[in-house]
């Protein structure tokens, strides 16, 4: 092989590399480190964490045209998130694996919902801006429901304070998740279902009986007889 | 022989080219600044008292102040014999957390002492000795810009040739407020406007205007003298 053609084949290899970079997945993960504990009068209760493996491994893909895929990996800080959120809103607090802890007062369970983002050139504006849809569900200690709410976060960050498009994408995702935060910790006990729970000393959410569950199961089968009746497939 | 007058050309071209870098650095375009204060109460600081200059984020917005912006205010207010001892904003957020986060900061003074009822806040804020909130608004802009450059690489050589100017504008606010009577103690502001100029024959010559620069270095020295005595 001669020096023109091993030229020629590097700058090939080149190319090819340099466009492989282009077409790559960004991933961008957020920094655990920069979840405050928030500063407050912490609230009377002691509660369990429920952290499921969907949480705990939330990763948001998406591709937008022309501008790549990405991938927001939010799944590993939430660990880190809920210890420092649970340490400053709740008295006492632990991470548990089911919806009934006996010796606690309840469990609180977050899902994330949804994850949007968009970048400047989309939005013709200045801002990367990411948007996380949280769900809570908290459950007495014996895991009957208390109540459940959803918590949009928001966190932008100006194009002009960050030079690349993962940076800045990376500080919104941070400032989405510390809005989370500060707006679970500052409006946690005014949650109609909360307050109404913690105001009447945490006591146990009244369950339908199993007998009546049954028969309401029945009454809307026979209420709603074409429900039963598979649309598509074979039973048997 | 010959290698030896090549070595000797390139010492004596070495002077020259240093000296056009150096000149590159020295000029810069001229800028023109204004400093105005308005102020509602009175100030002072003792050695324990503490400021944080903060950027407003509540929403996005077409005034955002940049983040290396409001960094350089605070190390210009922090600087020198007369500076006053600056906390950074990311260490005041993340020690006042969740109460200054852009959803939940205060917008006006009015909202101050229901947050200062608190006592776990009114607590961390007398143990960071924090005395005035200073808030920036404001950002810097291209206003103007024309001209033409063309640069062109060849086997025998390279250069530019053309002419590019530009405007920028720098306008800024910061808003002063009294931690401790949770009141508006005045503002700040400045506004600073210059034109860049980059001549080009072979080698660009950047004549740059350091309209940011000099908007930050005025708002910060006008900020210093303002909290430090004043009535």
């Amino acid at each position: 092989m001669n020096s023109t053609s091993i030229h020629q084949s590097l700058f090939f290899l080149a190319i090819c590399l340099s466009l492989a970079g282009c077409a790559g997945t960004k991933v961008l993960e957020v920094d655990a480190n920069r979840f405050p504990v928030p500063l407050m009068s912490q609230n009377a209760v002691s509660l369990g964490v429920l952290l499921d493996d969907d949480i705990r491994s939330f990763v948001h893909k998406e591709t937008i045209e022309k501008k790549g895929s990405w991938e927001v990996v939010l799944g590993p800080v939430q660990q880190t998130l809920f210890t420092n959120l649970s340490t400053g809103v709740f008295e006492s607090f632990e991470f548990v694996n089911t919806t009934s802890a006996p010796h606690l007062d309840g469990v609180l369970k977050p899902t994330i919902k949804e994850v949007q983002f968009s970048l400047p050139s989309q939005t013709r504006s200045n801002y990367y801006e990411v948007w996380i849809r949280y769900d809570f569900e908290l459950f007495d200690r014996e895991g009957g429901q208390v109540g459940q709410w959803s918590l949009p976060a928001y966190g932008k960050a100006n194009k002009n304070n960050f030079g690349s498009k993962s940076v800045g994408l990376q500080e919104a995702a941070l400032a989405a998740c510390r809005d989370a935060m500060a707006f679970f910790s500052i409006n946690f006990a005014k949650e109609p279902a909360v307050y109404k729970w913690l105001t009447a000393g945490k006591p146990l959410m009244p369950k339908a009986p199993p007998q009546e569950a049954e028969e309401d199961a029945q009454e809307d089968a026979e209420s709603e007889p074409t429900s039963t009746t598979p649309t598509t497939g074979t039973t048997t | 022989m010959q290698n030896h007058h090549q070595l000797q050309s390139a010492a004596n071209k070495l002077p020259v080219a240093v000296c056009v870098v150096a000149a590159c650095f020295a000029l810069s375009g001229c800028v023109t600044a204004t400093v105005q204060q308005v102020r509602e109460t009175t100030t002072s600081m003792t050695t324990d008292d503490a400021i944080v200059v903060m950027g407003r984020r509540n929403r996005p917005s077409q005034s955002e102040s940049e983040l290396d912006f409001v960094d350089c205010v605070a190390r210009n207010v922090a600087a020198g014999e007369d500076g006053v001892q600056v906390i950074t904003e990311q260490q005041f957020v993340d020690a006042m957390f969740p109460w200054f986060e852009p959803r939940t900061a205060p917008l006006n003074t009015n909202e101050l002492p229901e947050l200062l009822k608190q006592p776990v806040l009114a607590e961390r804020l007398r143990e960071i000795g924090l005395k005035y909130l200073v808030w920036l608004e404001g950002n810097t802009r291209r206003t103007a810009q024309s001209g033409s450059m063309s640069c062109s690489l060849t086997p025998g050589g390279g250069g530019c040739f053309g002419f590019l100017t530009w405007e920028k504008d720098s306008s800024y606010e910061a808003s002063i407020w009294d931690a401790h009577s949770a009141k508006t103690a005045g503002r700040v502001s400045s506004d600073a406007a210059g034109t860049s100029y980059m001549p080009a024959l072979v080698v660009p010559i950047p004549i740059i205007a350091r309209v940011q620069s000099q908007a930050c270095t005025s708002l910060a020295g006008q900020l210093k003298q303002f909290v430090q005595s004043g009535s």
